[in-house]
C-alpha cells in the first residue's frame, strides 16, 4: 500500500473515531443527573428563577429538540467551535489554549524522565546478581502498580514535609517541576522496564551478544550497544500509548500538586457540570490519542517497511 | 435548656486581638501559640499566599452565585453596608445610620461620607441602589444575594447618601442580610461593565483590591493604598492594610495544603481536617483559627413527609439510636463541640436542648415496637407489612469532610442495632441534589450560612417545601406545621426585639421536640497559619477571615 494511500485511510479513520467520539459524549452528557441550564446558572443547587433558567436553555439552544441539538452540535465541532464555558462564560478554546502548555510540558518531561529511569533499571538489572535481579524486579513491579494519588502524597510527605528539599505545590520554578514528573515517570519507567526485561536477556543470551563479549567488550557495553536495541523496540511500540496514559494522569497529579492544566480543568469541569468544557476536553484527548499514534505507526513504517506491510 | 458560654469565648478574643479584630466579629481558639498582634510588633509589608481547599469560584463577584469560597476572597476586597461586632450584634459599616418606618415597609440607610471604591468612584446612595438592582436582575444569576433582598421592591433615592428601600413586607432581617459578603457594594461604575468582566475583577471599598485572576493559578490581590476603615481607630498612621498583597491559590488536594504550610509554601490554609488541626496545635508551631459559621448547625434531617420518618415516633427512635457524642470525640479530637440546637453557636437566639436527645437504645426499641415495626427479618432489620425499616441517606461528597463520613458509618451501625437499615449513598454535588429533588431520601445533612436566626423561616417554613425551577427547597425535613408557619411569619415582621427572640424560640422547640433534626454541631470552618503570620482573627458577618489586622514577620 503507498503512503498517501496509508496517509488517507489514516485521516478517515480518525475522523470516524472523533465523530463516535463526540456522539459517545453527547450521550453521556444527557444521561448523567442535573439540568445544563442549572449549571449555567450557577451549578448544583441553584435557587435561579423559572424565568432565569429559560433564558439560559435558549441561550445555549437546549430548548430544541434533542436531534437538533445534535446537529448544531457536530456542525459547530466541525467548524472547531467549543462554545463557550459554562461556569467560566469564556471560549473553551482559549481556556484549553491557555492551560495546555503546561499539561504538555508536564507528560513530555515525565515521558523523558520515565525512558532515563527504566534504561538505568535495565542497565542496573544487567550488572546485579540474582537476588539483586529479583530485587528489582519487586520494585519494578510495585513502581508500575502504585496509583498516582498515593505516590504523589507519599512524595509529597517525604521530600516537602519532612526533608523540606522540594515545594509541594507548583510555583513556576523548575524545582516544582521535579514532584510532578517523577510521580508520574516512575509507574510508567517501572512498566517499560517490565516489558524490555525479558526480550533484554534474550538479547543479552544471544550470539551476537556472546561474540561481542567474546571480542572483549564489557558487559555493560554489549547492553548498551547490542542488547538495548533490540529491547527497546517494543518499548518503543508503547511510547503512544504511554502519552496518553500521561495525558490521563494529569488529571490526578495537577490536582495534588495544584498546577493548572488541562487535567485540572477536565475535572473542575466534570465536577460543575460544565459541558462545553468536558466535550472540548474530551475530544481534544482522543485527538492527541489519534495523532500520537499515528506518528508512532508511521515511524514503525519507516523503520521497517517490510514489518508495517505485512 | 442550656446556652453555650459564648459571651466569655468572645471575650477571650476581643483581648487578644486589638484593631478591627476586637470590633469585629472574630474567634480564634485558644490552641497553638498566641502569634496574634499582641506577642509581635506589627510589620508593614510582604505577600501573604493563603491556600484554599476549595473549588476555584467561577467568579469573583458573591453576587454571581453566592457561595462560601465566593465569601472568602471577597471579604478581602468588597466590604458590606452593616457587619456583626464582637458581641454577636449587627453594626453599620459602610452605613452609618439606619432607620425603619413604624409599618417596618421602609428602611432608609444613610451612607458614611468619604469613602471611596477602589476604581475612584466615590461611594453614594445610588451605590446601595446599583447593587440591590444587580441582585435581583435574572441576569446576574444571583442565589443567595437574591434571596437575601428578595423583600426590597423599590430604592429611591433621597440625598447623596441616603436611600430608601420599599419593603414588600416588614422585614427585621434585613440588616443581617445586608452584612453578608453576598450583598456586599460594589462600584456602581465597575457593575456596568459586563458580567465576564466583572466577575474578573469586582471593584469594592475593601482593604485589598483584585490586580489580576490567574485561572487554576492564583487570585492575586494588592493593597488598597486608599483604603479608609469605615469604623474604629487602627491606631495607625494611616489606614492601610499591613500586608503588600495577598496571593489567593487553589490546592484542592488536603495533605498537599497542609504540606505546603509545613515547608512554609503557603501562610494560611482553610478547610483544615480534624486530624491535622489536632497535630498542628498538639506541636505549637502553627496557628489555628475556630470560626464557626452562622445560620444554622451542621444536623441531619429527617424527610418526614413519608414512610417511615412520617411516624415522629420513628424519628425519635433513630435519634435515640446514634450515639452522636462519643462519634464526634472520637473522628473530630476535640475539634468540634456537639451541638444540641439548630443553629449555630454564634448565633443570640439559637435555642439549645439537650435532653432531647440523649442516646437510648432501649427506648428506641420500645418505640418502634410501639410503632408497629415488630417483626425483625433474617439480616436483623425490623420489618412492618412485609417492608424492611430502611432509610436512604444521600452523602455529598463535596459538603461531607471525610470525619463526618465516618460519624454517619457509626450512626449506620449503631442503628442497625435498633433494627435500622441505613443505606449511605456517597454522590457528588448535581447527583445529591438530583437525589434531594426526586424525594429520594429518608436522611440528609445539608448545611446552611445565613445571618441571624430567620434561616428557621427558610429551612422549616411550609412554603420551604414547594420546589424552586431547579427542584431545590430547603425544608428537608418537610415540617408542614401551620402554628410554627405563624410564628416565623410573626418572628420576622415584629419590630420588637424581645418578642422576636421568645418567637423564634417557641419555632426551635417546635422543630426540635417534633424529632425532626439531629443536631451535630456548628458548621466547621477552621484555618491553621504558620507562626510567622499574626493578627489573624478578625472576620466578617458570616465568619470569613478578613486579612486587614495581619502581618508577617521573619
Amino acid at each position: 500500500m503507498g503512503t498517501i494511500a496509508w496517509a488517507g485511510r489514516k485521516i478517515g479513520g480518525a475522523l470516524v473515531v472523533l465523530w463516535l467520539v463526540a456522539t459517545a459524549i453527547f450521550i453521556a452528557i444527557r444521561l448523567i443527573p442535573g439540568d445544563p441550564a442549572e449549571a449555567i446558572m450557577g451549578g448544583p443547587g441553584s435557587q435561579a428563577s423559572a424565568e432565569a433558567l429559560a433564558a439560559a436553555r435558549a441561550e445555549y439552544g437546549l430548548d430544541r429538540p434533542l436531534i437538533a441539538q445534535y446537529l448544531m452540535y457536530l456542525g459547530k465541532l466541525a467548524t472547531c467551535d467549543f462554545g463557550t464555558s459554562y461556569s467560566l462564560k469564556q471560549p473553551v478554546i482559549g481556556i484549553m489554549g491557555e492551560v495546555l502548555p503546561n499539561t504538555l510540558w508536564l507528560a513530555l518531561l515525565a515521558l523523558a524522565a520515565a525512558w532515563v529511569l527504566s534504561l538505568c533499571f535495565a542497565a542496573q538489572a544487567m550488572r546485579a546478581n540474582r537476588v539483586g535481579a529479583w530485587v528489582g524486579n519487586i520494585v519494578e513491579i510495585i513502581a508500575a502498580a502504585v496509583p498516582h494519588f498515593w505516590l504523589g502524597a507519599v512524595l509529597i510527605m517525604f521530600f516537602s514535609s519532612m526533608l523540606g528539599w522540594l515545594p509541594a505545590v507548583d510555583n513556576g520554578t523548575t524545582q516544582g517541576l521535579v514532584l510532578p514528573v517523577l510521580t508520574l515517570a516512575l509507574p510508567l519507567a517501572g512498566f517499560l522496564t517490565q516489558l524490555m526485561r525479558d526480550s533484554l536477556s534474550y538479547a543479552m543470551s544471544s550470539q551476537f551478544a556472546l561474540a561481542a563479549r567474546a571480542r572483549g567488550e564489557s558487559r555493560l557495553a554489549v547492553f548498551w550497544r547490542h542488547g538495548l536495541r533490540h529491547a527497546a523496540l517494543p518499548a518503543l511500540g508503547l511510547t503512544g500509548w504511554a502519552f496518553s496514559s500521561l495525558l490521563s494522569g494529569a488529571v490526578v497529579v495537577e490536582a495534588v500538586f495544584a498546577r493548572p492544566g488541562l487535567g485540572r480543568s477536565l475535572l473542575s469541569a466534570v465536577l460543575a457540570r460544565d459541558i462545553p468544557m468536558v466535550t472540548g476536553i474530551a475530544l481534544f484527548s482522543a485527538l492527541v490519542y489519534i495523532v500520537v499514534m499515528a506518528i508512532t505507526e508511521g515511524l514503525e513504517r519507516a523503520i521497517d517497511p517490510a514489518g508495517a506491510s505485512s | 435548656m442550656q446556652r453555650y458560654s459564648r459571651a466569655s469565648r468572645i471575650l477571650g478574643c476581643a483581648i487578644a486581638l486589638p484593631l478591627i479584630g476586637s470590633l469585629l466579629a472574630s474567634c480564634s481558639a485558644g490552641a497553638g501559640p498566641d502569634s496574634t498582634a499582641e506577642n509581635a510588633k506589627p510589620v508593614a509589608g510582604g505577600t501573604l499566599v493563603y491556600a484554599s481547599g476549595d473549588a476555584e469560584p467561577s467568579c469573583l463577584d458573591p453576587h454571581v452565585g453566592g457561595n462560601y469560597p465566593q465569601a472568602l476572597v471577597a471579604s478581602q476586597y468588597l466590604e458590606s453596608l452593616f457587619t456583626k461586632d464582637a458581641d454577636g450584634k449587627i453594626i453599620p459599616w459602610l452605613a452609618e445610620s439606619t432607620d425603619v418606618s413604624e409599618d417596618g415597609l421602609t428602611r432608609t440607610i444613610t451612607l458614611r461620607d468619604g469613602i471611596s471604591f477602589t476604581d475612584g468612584t466615590k461611594l453614594t446612595a445610588e451605590a446601595i441602589k446599583a447593587n440591590i438592582e444587580h441582585l435581583k436582575d435574572p441576569n446576574t444569576a444571583s442565589s443567595t444575594g437574591y434571596l437575601a433582598v428578595g423583600k426590597v421592591v423599590d430604592i429611591e433615592i433621597v440625598d447623596e447618601l441616603t436611600a430608601k428601600l420599599t419593603l414588600s413586607s416588614p422585614d427585621n432581617a434585613l440588616l443581617e442580610s445586608l452584612s453578608m459578603p453576598w450583598t456586599a457594594i460594589e462600584s456602581p461604575k465597575a457593575l456596568e461593565r459586563d458580567q465576564a468582566t466583572n466577575c474578573a475583577s469586582p471593584v469594592g471599598t475593601g482593604p485589598f483590591k483584585v490586580e489580576s485572576w490567574e485561572h487554576q493559578k492564583a487570585v492575586n490581590l494588592v493593597r488598597n493604598d486608599d483604603y479608609v476603615l469605615p469604623v474604629g481607630d487602627t491606631a495607625r498612621a494611616d489606614d492601610k492594610a499591613y500586608l503588600d498583597g495577598i496571593t489567593w491559590r487553589f490546592i484542592p488536594e488536603a495533605a498537599t495544603r497542609y504540606a505546603a504550610l509545613q515547608s512554609g509554601e503557603v501562610d494560611v490554609i482553610d478547610n483544615a481536617q480534624p486530624d491535622t488541626i489536632a497535630t498542628a496545635t498538639n506541636d505549637n508551631s502553627l496557628g489555628h483559627l475556630d470560626a464557626p459559621r452562622p445560620g444554622a448547625s451542621n444536623r441531619i434531617e429527617l424527610n418526614s413527609s413519608k414512610a417511615p420518618f412520617d411516624d415522629q415516633r420513628v424519628r425519635e427512635a433513630f435519634i435515640r439510636s446514634v450515639d452522636a457524642n462519643s462519634g464526634i470525640s472520637a473522628l473530630y479530637f476535640g475539634t468540634a463541640q456537639r451541638s444540641y440546637s439548630l443553629l449555630s453557636s454564634v448565633e443570640p437566639l439559637g435555642y439549645t436542648d439537650e435532653s432531647l436527645f440523649g442516646t437510648d437504645a432501649a427506648k428506641a426499641n420500645e418505640l418502634l415496637d410501639e410503632a408497629g415495626w415488630t417483626e425483625r427479618d433474617a439480616e436483623g432489620y425490623r420489618v412492618k407489612d412485609g417492608k424492611r425499616l430502611s432509610l436512604d441517606f444521600p452523602v455529598s461528597t463535596n459538603q461531607s469532610v471525610p470525619a463526618e463520613q465516618s460519624l454517619f458509618e457509626q450512626f449506620q451501625a449503631q442503628a442497625k442495632a435498633v433494627g435500622f437499615e441505613v443505606k449511605i449513598q456517597l454522590l457528588d454535588l448535581s447527583s445529591w441534589y438530583g437525589a434531594l429533588a426526586k424525594h429520594e431520601y429518608d436522611l440528609v445533612s445539608a448545611p446552611y450560612t445565613k445571618v441571624g436566626p430567620s434561616v428557621l423561616r427558610i429551612l422549616y417554613h411550609s412554603n420551604s417545601t414547594v420546589p424552586a425551577p431547579s427542584g431545590y427547597f430547603a425544608n428537608n425535613a418537610q415540617v408542614k406545621n401551620e402554628k410554627l408557619d405563624g410564628i416565623l411569619a410573626e418572628a420576622e415582621q415584629t419590630n420588637d426585639e424581645a418578642l422576636r427572640a421568645s418567637l423564634y424560640e417557641q419555632a426551635q422547640k417546635l422543630v426540635l421536640e417534633g424529632y425532626y433534626v439531629l443536631p451535630l454541631y456548628d458548621q466547621q470552618n477552621h484555618f491553621l497559619y504558620g507562626k510567622n503570620v499574626h493578627g489573624v482573627g478578625a472576620t466578617t458577618a458570616v465568619s470569613s477571615p478578613i486579612y486587614y489586622d495581619t502581618f508577617i514577620t521573619e
